[in-house]
């Protein structure tokens, strides 16, 4: 090649047409999405992430989250991704316009977490009797201990097997607060799973469900859906609790976990009079020596704020749900989707 | 093989061509010696820093309780560092050296203003290092090889416009009207690289792009950077080296320039179909797909030009080591394509995305392809700036197979572990932890290459050290990988 | 001098310095030994290679052609799938879901897009500021306070469960809201996190409206509580607790309370 100036253009042409064509058309295509709305403006999907939910989603980058874990869930004829109950259906762009850094993930060492918000417990929806909106004047019931008190201390940090047949009376104590607690989050749902203590024999469900309602005073107890099978001394799978502890220590939960554990995310306290909502409850080796408590530090009730939302479940209408492939079997629904819908695979 | 009995096509091309071109050669080597070798010396610190990285990186990910409560030690920041580390200090920086030695004796004119050279390494150096500690202290971006914050960001852009200015103004001033391979190459290089970086930067980051297309600008950045950047200063290096070693021509002209531009257009759409399957729309991913495919040409096409020029001459590659290690990378610039095309096609994807197939792929880029090119690059240039031969060709051979075998077992490893990951990933009946399950021993293996390449790189950097110290042989004969056997050895390398 | 001699010998004695080359006689030995500048040969293109392109662009253009979805930008689907409309309809509670979503539920998607940044998805509010819906007395009293403050909102001190409140002020929501969502609203409030009063109506609302026509923006605390605590706005629903939720059978109500 003789000439400078051909070898140039090419060099400028070819780059400008890739340039083009993979980041400005797809600009044009894509790139100024609007949320979903129906007709009275009410249902919005999706929302801005706001305070706490948007630091947490700097932490998640921060610390790498994204090198094991993705965010996105793929469709059924692509993956196994919903088989897996990783979502209802898969991901499409309007889930994502007001993330930054979108954090699609291209790896999975660790599960989906593209809806590991909206696999939290149902009860998240109840009220929290903890946290730092408690109400003071609460009436103190037999059954419930939604203040601090003394005896919690047995009931969460260190074990003592022997006081497994100790008489506690009180249930379960009060749970690590999610940071619903903290006024800044509007988007996070609370954690207000009252916890079998470890060690102790365990009140039952009923007790529990009897001491989270009976948290809100002159309310009777809730009558909801049946509280989760809990294994002995964990809290409800991806609750807010489950989270911080998973984050302390990965292998508590899941032994084959190959999951750093995020200890400096977390604080050691030495308890004081008050033993704080917030204490991570964790048990065995990992559980703080007597009279000290492990609290998660703001960055730690971010990241856990930012799962907590993390939730593609509503419905978008350019994105068939897999609960309406199952609609296509007529025994099921009366009305059949007009239209016709592409086979399940 | 006797290296004696190969026939030459043509008369002897030793240097006894002309004393003023060796006068020449020698003026320009000198004249390159300090910039280049500020570049080499940086990016063998670095590839020492990466590779320790490494080894945390993938020790850590079998075995996590290792040092895991260090929060600058963390898996999910040291993997970021230890790839920023890769790209942007070892390979860049040993790219950017051998390019400027290129570009040197292409243009035939002595190195002018090196003290853009300088500074630019200067600058780069730091920007690498505020942008790897600010990783390693959680100030990462969340973007794939653009981790760096943007505080190092700026820095490395005002180092790339120092040396991006250099080379043009040695293009400028370059002599003799034809314009070899390798120059097409290294222009683009040059050019491409700046192009792409502001990009980026600018749709991440300044004016960001909305949702998804955040990871589609990031991946188009990343595609483009493994081959626009480092695949065009990998092959410009090979069109150089492989000809000039065995003193052959270049077998085919058009070849040459079909592979450029083929190359160009092609590679430059690959990119998304790392997001097969994503919430994007589907002509974008299958668009890069296609181009994937069709980056076949240039692959059969380069490869076909290398081997028809080494007709004959493979036998050198038993004592040459820039040979060894540069046709080495020209060969795994074809299976790192062939590869790529296989892993992409959505069939194949759906079972590797998302594993550790993915990484396999890039190891092989930018490992197995570019830095061995670099490597054979490196045995070429330092002895001529620094007027010592390499002191051991023991430590060469090591160094060689070492880093082979490194590569080689790993990208096995890699690869497999991957699809059986994704294999059980698959399978909903399996429980999730199953495909983890399945990838871990794959990932000991892993580890275990990683101790091959941390070896082969130590060697390498005391050898280099040794060089650098003035602490070479001093003979008029190479070093070479085995002893040559007869007098009248056409093995002049 | 270019011959190669055989096994390099140990480096030893020290040797000319290169680092200057001053003396044109001193070119070192690598450069001296080394072939000429790569060029290049002619050697013309192989039919084979050609055919080997063309396999290339065909697959890569086929592959194109059959997995773009149009080039579309909402074509998720590479097959090109017919686009899927949402379907309102799902599962066994489609005939349900197909009819309208109930009080309770409406109520709850406009506290979730209204009411929740401050009052909070658990209706505890935050401590001295927002206050709590949940086991308020203000809410689960009679229906005529808490639907004066929705429509007019409320500002300055108030005490809710014990606590005090003040230094947010409520918008009023009359001008934003229709007397259905506003009615609803109320509903869902009323009878979540274990509330139990009774629903509102939106023909309440609409009297109440007419009632409220010329009062100036929110009320205080005083005017609230100068409303007796039971009172229920005229009109309503049967009071007997909460609405039923979707596949109940409706509670059998009181008969209406005069009017007070």
């Amino acid at each position: 090649m003789k000439g400078l100036a051909p070898l140039f253009l090419g060099i400028f042409g070819t780059f400008a047409f890739s340039w083009v064509g993979l980041t400005v058309i797809p600009n044009w295509q894509i790139g100024h999405l609007n949320p979903q709305s129906d007709e009275d403006g009410t249902d919005i999907y999706p929302m801005p992430q706001s305070g706490m939910v948007q630091w947490g989603a700097r932490v998640y980058a921060a610390n790498g989250c994204i090198y094991c874990h993705s965010e996105q869930v793929r469709a059924e004829y692509a993956g196994a991704d919903i088989d897996r109950k990783w979502g209802d259906r898969r991901s499409a762009p309007r889930d994502y316009i007001f993330e930054r850094p979108v954090l699609l993930g291209k790896m999975r060492m660790g599960q989906d977490l593209a809806n590991i918000g909206a696999r939290a417990p149902a009860e998240q929806e109840s009220p929290s009797p903890g946290g730092g909106g408690n109400p003071a004047g609460s009436p103190s019931g037999a059954a419930q201990s939604p203040s601090p008190s003394a005896a919690q201390p047995k009931a969460q940090g260190a074990q003592s097997p022997g006081a497994t047949a100790a008489p506690q009376q009180q249930p379960a104590a009060s749970p690590a607060t999610s940071p619903a607690a903290s006024p800044t989050s509007p988007a996070s749902k609370p954690a207000p799973i009252a916890r079998a203590g470890t060690g102790i024999a365990s009140p039952s469900p009923g007790v529990a469900a009897a001491a989270a309602g009976a948290a809100s005073p002159g309310a009777p107890p809730l009558a909801g859906p049946p509280w989760p099978e809990q294994t002995a001394g964990l809290p409800p799978m991806y609750s807010a609790a489950w989270h911080h502890v998973h984050l302390y220590s990965p292998r508590s939960i899941n032994f084959d976990s190959n999951m750093p554990s995020y200890r400096f995310l977390y604080q050691a306290r030495r308890i004081s009079d008050v033993h704080s909502s917030d204490a991570l409850r964790l048990t065995g080796s990992d559980a703080p020596p007597e009279g000290w408590e492990i609290i998660p530090t703001y960055d730690a009730k971010c990241l856990v704020a930012y799962m907590m939302a993390l939730n593609q479940s509503h419905p978008l209408k350019e994105v068939k749900s897999a609960g309406s492939a199952s609609a296509v079997s007529p025994a099921a629904s009366p009305s059949a989707a007009p239209g016709g819908q592409p086979p399940p695979k | 093989m006797n290296p004696a009995g190969i026939p030459l096509k043509e008369p002897s091309v030793s240097a006894a061509a002309g004393d003023t071109e060796q006068l020449e050669r020698a003026l320009i080597d000198a004249s390159t010696r300090v910039p280049v070798l500020i570049f080499y010396t940086s990016a063998v610190a670095w590839l020492i820093l990466g590779t320790l990285l490494a080894g945390f990186v993938s020790f850590k990910l079998h075995t996590p309780d290792l040092l895991s409560d260090i929060s600058f030690l963390t898996w999910g920041r040291v993997r970021p560092a230890h790839m920023n580390v890769m790209v942007y200090g070892w390979a860049s920086m040993a790219g950017m050296g051998t390019a400027i030695w290129l570009m040197a004796r292409l243009c035939r004119t002595v190195l002018r203003y090196p003290l853009l050279l300088v500074a630019g390494a200067g600058f780069w150096n730091l920007g690498v290092f505020l942008g790897v500690g600010g990783i390693l202290l959680g100030d990462s971006t969340g973007y794939q090889w653009l981790e760096f914050p943007s505080y190092a960001a700026i820095i490395l852009f005002v180092a790339y416009a120092l040396v991006a200015s250099w080379a043009v103004l040695m293009f400028r001033f370059r002599r003799g009207e034809q314009i070899y391979i390798s120059q097409w190459y290294l222009l683009g290089a040059f050019l491409w690289f700046p192009w792409l970086y502001a990009a980026g930067q600018l749709m991440l980051f300044v004016v960001p792009v909305q949702g998804v297309l955040q990871a589609a600008v990031g991946w188009w950045y990343a595609n483009n950077l493994l081959f626009l950047w480092f695949g065009a200063i990998g092959l410009g290096t090979a069109y150089y080296m492989i000809p000039k070693v065995i003193g052959r021509p270049v077998y085919s002209y058009h070849l040459a320039a079909i592979g450029f531009w083929s190359y160009a257009l092609f590679s430059s759409w690959t990119g998304m179909q790392r997001l097969v399957d994503g919430p994007f729309p589907a002509w974008m991913v299958t668009a890069s797909i296609a181009a994937t495919i069709l980056t076949l040409i240039p692959v059969a096409t380069v490869g076909l030009n290398h081997h028809m020029t080494m007709q004959g001459y493979f036998p050198l590659m038993r004592y040459s080591p820039t040979l060894r290690f540069t046709v080495f990378g020209a060969m795994s610039y074809t299976v790192f394509s062939l590869v790529g095309v296989v892993i992409s096609l959505r069939s194949v994807a759906g079972y590797v995305n998302f594993t550790e197939a993915s990484i396999a792929y890039s190891h092989l880029g930018l490992y197995a392809f570019f830095t061995m090119v670099i490597f054979g690059s490196m045995y070429y240039i330092v002895p001529r700036l620094i007027g010592r031969e390499w002191r051991y060709g023991s430590l060469i051979k090591l160094h060689f197979w070492a880093s082979a075998y490194g590569i080689g077992l790993m990208t096995l490893m890699l690869l497999a572990g991957g699809f059986l990951q994704g294999a059980s990933m698959e399978n909903p009946s399996l429980a999730f932890s199953e495909s983890v399950e399945s990838v871990l021993p794959y990932l000991r293996g892993r580890s275990l290459a990683g101790i091959l390449l941390t070896v082969s790189h130590f060697i390498f950097a005391y050898h280099f050290g040794l060089m650098l110290f003035g602490l070479g042989r001093k003979s008029t004969v190479p070093t070479f990988l085995n002893p040559v056997e007869a007098e009248g050895a056409e093995a002049h390398i | 001098m270019n011959e190669s001699t055989p096994t390099p010998e140990p480096h030893s004695g020290q040797g000319m310095d290169y680092s200057e080359i001053a003396d044109v006689q001193d070119v070192h030995a690598a450069v001296q030994r080394e072939k000429r500048e790569p060029r290049v040969g002619r050697e013309p293109l192989s039919i084979w290679l050609i055919a080997v392109y063309g396999l290339a662009v065909f697959f890569g253009g086929a592959y194109l052609g059959r997995y773009s979805g149009n080039f579309s930008g909402e074509a998720l689907d590479p097959y090109g799938g017919e686009m899927p409309t949402m379907k309102k309809v799902t599962g066994p509670q489609g005939a349900q879901q197909a009819a309208e979503l109930s009080p309770h539920d409406r109520g709850k998607k406009i506290f979730a897009a209204n009411c929740q940044t401050c009052h909070q998805a658990n209706g505890l509010g935050v401590a001295g500021q927002y206050p709590p819906l949940a086991g308020s007395e203000f809410t689960t009293g009679g229906s005529q306070r808490p639907a004066m403050i929705v429509m007019k909102g409320l500002q300055g001190p108030v005490t809710v469960k014990g606590q005090k409140f003040g230094a947010a002020v409520m918008q009023p929501w009359d001008k934003t809201l229709t007397d259905q969502k506003i009615a609803d609203v109320l509903t869902y409030e009323r009878s979540e996190w274990g509330n139990n009063a009774s629903p509102v109506t939106a023909e309440q609302i609409a009297a109440l409206r007419k009632e409220l026509a010329n009062h100036p923006n929110s009320f205080t605390e005083p005017d609230i509580l100068a409303v007796p605590a039971e009172e229920d706005l005229p009109g309503g629903a049967p009071a007997g607790g909460a609405p039923p939720k979707p596949g109940e059978a409706a509670k059998p109500g009181e008969p209406p309370k005069p009017k007070g």
